[in-house]
């Protein structure tokens, strides 16, 4: 009996791993979807069972009971609330038409709703407001990984020593300070009271560069220097235990230089839990920094989020939220992914 | 169309303020001015208004509420958008002080021809205004702008005088036949034409009424009655791009960044006798921190020299600016548009004596200071502001009351024992089962009540407290079937005459009357009064006739004036003409200039 062309008569050990793998991924991604969908139909029943009526929502203090009604059926509130969510999930994938007729309007596909507070679409509001927060996320990050990662293995390459005392001392005042508090107080000093900048006001950096950056750099010390204070724990903790690990008294044994030792193996395994702790905080940020934004005036989609609660603005909500809880969903299956790969136990239980 | 209860918070920080002699208590700010010296003003000085520059505006709001005219209608935003962009039949003279309560012409020649009585009012349109495209503003662009009122599905949140007034049937349900110029079919439309006219000359505009309106003039300074161009109505949409009548037209608008005015070249000073655009351009910044604000304009440093703020200051900051001589000339601690009272349900408290014991035996000064010190407002004698300056007069108290806001035992006692022969029931529920006394459900109302209870349990009254959740606060105490006997509340006139104040807060048909007085004996003179006032075309003798209300309304405690309540400001060092307006109780915007 011969074999058919390109099939292999038994499977190797690695591609055994490959479709292990491939399962993994595929189970991860799977229940991420799943995840989403009942994070979107949580989201949307919360809304609907919040006591506020949205179609009273739409028409100001001179609302009238018959023009309530008729935004209701406009918006399509008047239907039962499974048909509401099933209007609702289809308009992320084929855009909404909202009314008939004259006064009709389209919010295209992705869409999440219709503000009537700040009458545009839900969709195109995120869409404005991310680029601001995605900004602002990625350079904190940025900033934080290494004043965290730098201080904690400095402070943990000196243990005992002022070094790591005074990383402590630091650290601990870090992490205790608010964001609002640390935020006003650089605003104030930089700002107001020595100039050193001025005050703050949002461009894109294709718009104009020079306004995007002293815009933004007070933002990014503010919250790198909070989220930096908790890496530096972190760091310090990982690399004091990759000290003691036996692959490293190996590599110091074999007289390997100190640098690459810290380097190729203290730092690379201490690092393995903060890179998914990081893509964690990473995702929670792109959601939206509220206070950040808010105490420097960035139009990012925090301010859009709690801008929707006072206004009672529930289709914002509504997006925001999903929006904040997709990335969370997305960095959860990314760092399971990382991790089944970097780790087999993982994608194997 | 009633409106400008004031907030929650405010009301919160302001309601304990219960007493006596307007301006008696104002020692805590050598800034509060009432004198007809200008200079004497606070943001009026001796240097020449000059032009150029740039005046910025630093908000903690995401943008201006409205822009579109016949949805603007809170003060600081009528006198930003009045003042800049958009023009009305009428105004208010551009001047600090009681001066600033005078009504001008501004697109009319003056300030309207009533006939009938006042049931017709026409006005002649002064001629040469424009918008920023150069094309003329005509007779038939108020007519349009204001027959936009009534499209209440699209244009939301202004004020609905022109419903209320104009002589268009209504449907058994009070709703027009009328629904706006989008939708309406011909037959339609001819009833509002028939209502707004103009003449085939196009220089008069007349509005028939469905009854008499004494002070229609003073109603068409509302940006509602303001022109807007048919051909570039875009409906909901118009709100982010108003055409502009005014001295300024929009750069930019970015809500939550930022609003930019610069000149409007087709507007011409010959055509509009009232603004006089020093400013090149504003700035008006966005969503920033209040905070923020108040300490940019303490430093004073850079283009902050040039701003001025539209919320007001912080508590936190007020001792340090109102003590710190660094300030003294660019600070104010001056009145707000509103009046906050306490409001008895009279149909259970009926009894005058009961009404006037609370008065005597409540300690309004621990009130005012729990709610923030005298920064939150002077004792009321009444419920017309002095700001009203045609319809108000000092009030006459009752007797006994301590103007210091003290509680005078004495004197409440003596009222409630006269209450015990005259109204024996009342005076059973007020000492023995109690006045239920409906509070909004705040940190501070909790303090309040247990004033109002301690300091009235001296007397002998029992205060029975019920908290209400803040946001549904007025829907509670405005239901018929809420059976509260006491209530707190706060009112502002929509445009400088008390028509807008008693009738709203003390007619049965007012908007927000809260005292339930219908039944009361005194109730039908206080009607006929009213009406007359209403109905009396001598602005000078219908300032009596309010003079005269005010005074009854204060004999017969059908609620207690609370405060009259104030505001602080401060602005940066080289912004001129940054006086109250009084008519809007906020900066005049469009006159603010850059002092070189």
């Amino acid at each position: 009996m011969s074999a058919k062309v390109g099939t292999p008569l038994f499977y190797s050990p690695l591609s055994y791993l490959r479709i292990a793998l491939i399962t993994f991924i595929a189970r991860r991604l799977l229940f991420a979807l799943v995840l989403l969908a009942a994070v979107s139909l949580f989201t949307y029943l919360l809304f609907a069972l919040l006591p506020t009526d949205p179609a009273a929502l739409t028409c100001g203090k001179n609302c009238k009971p018959e023009l309530i009604e008729a935004n209701r059926v406009r918006l399509g509130y008047d239907k039962p609330i499974h048909e509401q969510y099933f209007q609702f999930v289809k308009g992320i994938f084929t855009g909404r038409t909202y009314g008939t007729g004259d006064i009709a309007f389209t919010c295209p596909a992705p869409s999440l709703g219709y503000s009537f507070n700040q009458h545009e679409c839900v969709s195109s509001l995120i869409g404005k407001t991310f680029p601001v927060t995605a900004f602002l996320s990625l350079g904190a990050f940025i900033l934080w990984m290494l004043l965290g990662v730098g201080t904690g293995t400095l402070a943990a390459l000196h243990r005992g020593k002022w070094q790591d005392r005074l990383t402590s001392v630091i650290t601990s005042i870090g992490v205790s300070l608010p964001t609002f508090y640390v935020g006003l107080l650089v605003l104030f000093s930089v700002v107001i009271w020595l100039q050193w900048l001025p005050f703050p006001h949002y461009a894109s950096p294709s718009e104009n560069l020079h306004d995007f950056l002293t815009a933004m750099i007070l933002p990014w010390i503010t919250l790198a220097v909070l989220s930096a204070a908790s890496y530096t724990r972190i760091t310090r903790n990982g690399v004091l235990e990759a000290m003691n690990e036996d692959f490293v008294r190996f590599g110091v044994a074999k007289g390997l230089k100190n640098r690459t030792v810290i380097r190729k193996y203290v730092l690379r395994a201490a690092l393995i839990p903060i890179v998914t702790i990081a893509g964690l905080d990473f995702a929670a940020l792109l959601g939206g920094a509220i206070v950040t934004e808010s105490v420097f005036s960035l139009p990012g989609m925090g301010r859009l989020a709690i801008r929707s609660v006072t206004d009672s603005d529930l289709p914002v909500l509504v997006g925001t939220t999903l929006v904040a809880a997709v990335f969370i969903v997305m960095a959860n299956t990314i760092v399971d992914i990382i991790y089944g790969i970097l780790d087999p136990r993982v994608r194997l239980k | 169309m009633k409106r400008r209860i004031i907030g929650l918070l405010g009301l919160a920080l302001s309601a304990s303020l219960i007493a006596s002699a307007c301006g008696s208590d104002s020692s805590s700010s050598s800034d509060t001015a009432a004198s007809t010296d200008t200079l004497a003003i606070p943001g009026t000085d001796s240097s020449t208004p000059t032009a150029g520059g740039t005046i910025h505006i630093l908000s903690q709001l995401e943008q201006i509420t409205h822009l579109d005219p016949q949805r603007n209608y809170t003060g600081s935003d009528l006198a930003f958008v009045g003042s800049t962009m958009q023009r009305a039949l009428t105004s208010y003279a551009y001047a600090p002080g009681s001066a600033g309560s005078q009504l001008v012409g501004d697109l009319a020649t003056d300030t309207g021809t009533p006939t009938e009585g006042g049931k017709v009012w026409s006005f002649t349109l002064r001629g040469g205004a424009t918008y920023e495209d150069g094309s003329e503003v005509t007779c038939a662009d108020i007519a349009y702008g204001t027959s936009r009122v009534f499209a209440t599905d699209i244009i939301v949140d202004g004020p609905t005088y022109a419903i209320s007034y104009l002589d268009i049937p209504q449907d058994a349900d009070g709703n027009s036949n009328y629904p706006g110029p989008y939708t309406a079919t011909a037959d339609q439309q001819a009833l509002f034409d028939k209502a707004v006219s103009c003449s085939e000359d196009g220089k008069t505009i007349t509005f028939t009424l469905s009854r008499i309106v004494a002070d229609f003039n003073y109603t068409v300074t509302l940006l509602a009655f303001s022109p807007v161009p048919k051909a570039k109505d875009t409906g909901e949409k118009y709100d982010m791009a108003p055409v502009s009548s005014g001295p300024y037209k929009i750069e930019s608008y970015e809500p939550g960044k930022s609003l930019v005015l610069v000149r409007n070249e087709n507007w011409s000073k010959a055509s509009d006798p009232i603004r006089n655009a020093y400013a090149d351009s504003f700035v008006y910044e966005f969503a920033l921190d209040p905070a923020v604000i108040d300490e940019r304009l303490m430093a004073d440093a850079g283009d902050d020299q040039y701003a001025v703020g539209d919320g007001g200051l912080q508590p936190e900051n007020l001792q340090t600016v109102f003590t710190d001589d660094r300030f003294k000339d660019r600070r104010q601690d001056d009145y707000d548009p509103y009046v906050s009272f306490t409001a008895f349900n009279v149909k259970t408290v009926s009894c005058v004596e009961v009404r006037r014991a609370v008065y005597l035996g409540l300690d309004r000064e621990a009130l005012r200071t729990a709610g923030g010190g005298p920064y939150t407002g002077d004792f009321a004698d009444g419920f017309v502001k002095p700001a009203l300056a045609d319809d108000y007069a000092p009030s006459k108290l009752p007797e006994g009351l301590n103007t210091d806001g003290t509680p005078n035992i004495e004197s409440a006692k003596a009222a409630l024992a006269e209450a015990k022969t005259k109204c024996p029931d009342v005076y059973a529920k007020a000492t023995v089962e109690g006045l239920k006394f409906f509070h909004p459900d705040t940190p501070i109302w909790q303090k309040l009540v247990s004033i109002w209870i301690e300091s009235l349990k001296a007397v002998g009254i029992v205060i029975k407290p019920t908290a209400v959740e803040p946001s549904k606060y007025y829907p509670t105490v405005q239901n018929e079937e809420t059976d509260y006997d006491i209530s707190r509340g706060a009112w502002g006139p929509d445009w400088p005459n008390a028509s807008t104040m008693i009738p709203e807060l003390f007619l049965t048909t007012g908007g927000f009357n809260l005292t339930r007085n219908g039944d009361d004996p005194a109730y039908k003179q206080f009607e006929t009064d009213t009406k007359a006032a209403l109905n009396e075309l001598d602005r000078k003798a219908q300032g009596k006739k309010w003079q005269a209300l005010n005074q009854f309304l204060v004999d017969q405690l059908w609620s207690i004036p609370g405060t009259f309540t104030k505001a602080q400001d401060l602005w940066g060092s080289k912004v001129g003409n940054a006086y109250r307006w009084s008519s809007s109780g906020s900066f005049l915007f469009g006159e603010l200039y850059v002092k070189q």
